[in-house]
């Protein structure tokens, strides 16, 4: 169960904005990533830390989130860094969505969930069932339990480990 | 044996199933992965870290090009270019497209054969979707999965749905593969209609497209939310590969009963010139509708639009006339191959003669990293690929999107002109 402040967006929230074009090219470090994620987003985030500093754990989001097409994985990363453990939303743009899965941040397909809540509210959500309650309104979501690869990733520690460890164990020719 | 898509045969295929369903999670065999100057160093040190020994799955297979960045606008990214053609040498890789030698990444790859038909080839920039032009699945990933490539030759991915486009009737004077692709961006939209699906473009007006012309329709199916888009090969695809192809390969096609999530039907013959407005790809309308909206810049360049039949109807459209004083024009074709062959061809004579500035193959101001950024206040009219605020330099301008004919047409008069009312006057 995972407990925490959410942030609650609109559609369309861009993977350009969310990662600034002088950032694309940094190192992947969460912590870095983490000081100016979100800065194109919401002029209250465009400073060092602006987003980071909110405390959010979740994010509920509309259509197309982290969209816009950019292979970056900054974007993760700098979520990750800033404290978020779920993304909520209609839809999610596919390479971010991939990323997320390969980083092990839970990205949730949530059908209008970001008009049933608001800043600020607090959520918990269990990623074994999919359940999101909304502690603040007392109302309840039911979202897609997440996929067996998905958690075995996750649970690895993300993509890289999971491939190190069937490296390590002579596997890596069973992935099918 | 059940029916397949073109796609879920190559997925099938690739991962070694005699079949796969949407939905189902498969470790494919890649055919070939690329990566370019900016996020390639990134992807080397990832790969490392999975193997110490730097064994690659095949060093014929991974392909780097210098794109984005080249040639440098600042000394950063000269510095960073230079470290990744210092990771490069170190692999002695027999297929590196650097300065000089270079194009846009997924020309290269279509146009250098690195790509092929029934295979599956992934990049780590999001337009890797052209390949499905030349009847390949073409998709974008990020460092990680392109550093787990280079390691195994793997990569997984969830088998897409399917939805197909037959395109029918036959195309008009000025109307090409863009309007098309921009009239499907505003009948879909952008809001998940296609998200996460395969694109497949299939009849008459298709197989009447170029190669060219096909790689611009499944460059723009990124944009759409799809995973990817795909042609399937015939013998145009046979021809445009033969002499450059890096391996074998077989025709192939959907089945005839194969499943597909939506089946769209489009007249082509009803698709005239088509814009998107600014900051929305999908706020798409005919240009009709901007007519004599005034610009002030003018690009046609990139993966989307960057190739010799772009040039060729610009140069038919501005031979032996003026652009407007009060427009700029940057070109940029996409690759030296193009470059050279629009330089054989007399099309950059006639560009230049009419006030066209050419510059070398990159990825230019589609980015908004150099050659002709978008400052405070301009109005670009873009044969580019997106249009969202601040995409080819500052928030503060604004990008209209559309076909290189249109850009052409328009350019002569510095506001948005419909190329048809030149019918007339041109060759």
């Amino acid at each position: 169960m995972i407990k925490g402040k959410a942030w609650v967006a609109k559609d369309y929230v861009m993977s350009y904005d969310m990662v600034l074009q002088r950032f694309w090219t940094s190192p992947i470090n969460p912590q870095e990533n983490a000081q100016w994620i979100m800065a194109g987003v919401d002029e209250r985030f465009n400073k060092e830390g602006g987003f980071q500093h909110c405390g959010y754990t979740f994010i509920v989001a509309g259509h197309n989130f982290a969209g816009g097409g950019k292979s970056i994985e900054h974007c993760i990363t700098g979520l990750m860094g800033a404290g978020i453990q779920a993304v909520f939303a209609t839809s999610f743009a596919r390479l971010q969505f991939r990323n997320a899965i390969n980083y092990g941040l839970p990205f949730v397909t949530a059908r209008d969930m970001n008009l049933a809540c608001e800043t600020d509210d607090e959520l918990a959500y269990e990623p074994a069932t999919g359940q999101v309650t909304n502690l603040t309104r007392g109302t309840v979501f039911t979202c897609v339990p997440v996929a067996p690869f998905v958690s075995e990733v996750a649970q690895a520690g993300g993509l890289m480990a999971f491939i190190r460890q069937k490296i390590a164990n002579g596997t890596i020719a069973d992935l099918r | 044996m059940t029916a397949m898509t073109i796609t879920e045969k190559i997925m099938a295929a690739s991962s070694g199933r005699d079949k796969v369903r949407p939905g189902e999670l498969v470790w494919v065999d890649v055919h070939t992965v690329m990566t370019m100057d900016y996020l390639g160093k990134q992807c080397f040190k990832a790969f490392e870290s999975l193997s110490p020994e730097r064994k690659l799955f095949n060093p014929e297979r991974l392909i780097c090009v210098s794109d984005h960045l080249v040639p440098p606008p600042t000394p950063e990214w000269a510095t960073l270019l230079n470290e990744w053609r210092e990771i490069v040498r170190q692999y002695d890789l027999p297929y590196f497209y650097d300065l000089g030698r270079q194009g846009i990444a997924h020309q290269i790859m279509v146009e250098q054969g690195h790509v092929l038909p029934g295979k599956v080839s992934i990049g780590t920039d999001s337009h890797a979707n052209t390949y499905g032009a030349v009847g390949a699945v073409g998709n974008a990933v990020g460092v990680t999965d392109a550093a787990v490539a280079m390691a195994t030759g793997k990569c997984w991915f969830r088998v897409p749905e399917s939805v197909r486009f037959i395109i029918t009737g036959e195309w008009q004077p000025f109307v090409m593969a863009k309007d098309l692709s921009l009239h499907i961006m505003g009948m879909m939209h952008w809001n998940g209609h296609l998200i996460y699906k395969t694109l497949e473009f299939a009849g008459p007006a298709i197989r009447d497209l170029s190669i060219a012309g096909r790689m611009t329709l499944c460059n723009m199916t990124v944009d759409l939310g799809a995973k990817n888009g795909i042609v399937a090969p015939d013998e145009k695809t046979a021809a445009y590969l033969q002499p450059v192809q890096k391996g074998d390969w077989t025709m192939l096609e959907s089945d005839a009963d194969a499943h597909y999530d939506a089946v769209y039907t489009i007249d082509v013959s009803k698709v005239g010139p088509t814009i998107s407005r600014p900051d929305k790809l999908d706020d798409v309308v005919p240009v009709e509708a901007v007519q004599g909206t005034r610009f002030n810049k003018a690009f046609v360049g990139t993966c989307t639009n960057g190739r010799t039949e772009d040039f060729a109807i610009m140069a038919s459209i501005l031979k032996d006339r003026k652009i407007h004083r009060d427009v700029n024009m940057i070109c940029i074709p996409a690759s030296q191959d193009v470059y050279l062959e629009c330089l054989e061809k007399g099309y950059f004579a006639t560009l230049v003669k009419a006030g066209a500035a050419i510059e070398t193959p990159s990825c230019g101001p589609c980015a908004g990293i150099h050659t002709g950024v978008a400052g405070d206040g301009d109005i670009v009219l873009s044969a580019g690929n997106r249009n969202m605020k601040g995409r080819m330099g500052s928030r503060n301008a604004q990008i209209y999107l559309t076909s290189p004919a249109v850009v052409a047409a328009s350019s002569l008069f510095g506001v948005i002109t419909d190329p048809r009312q030149l019918i007339n006057e041109i060759d």
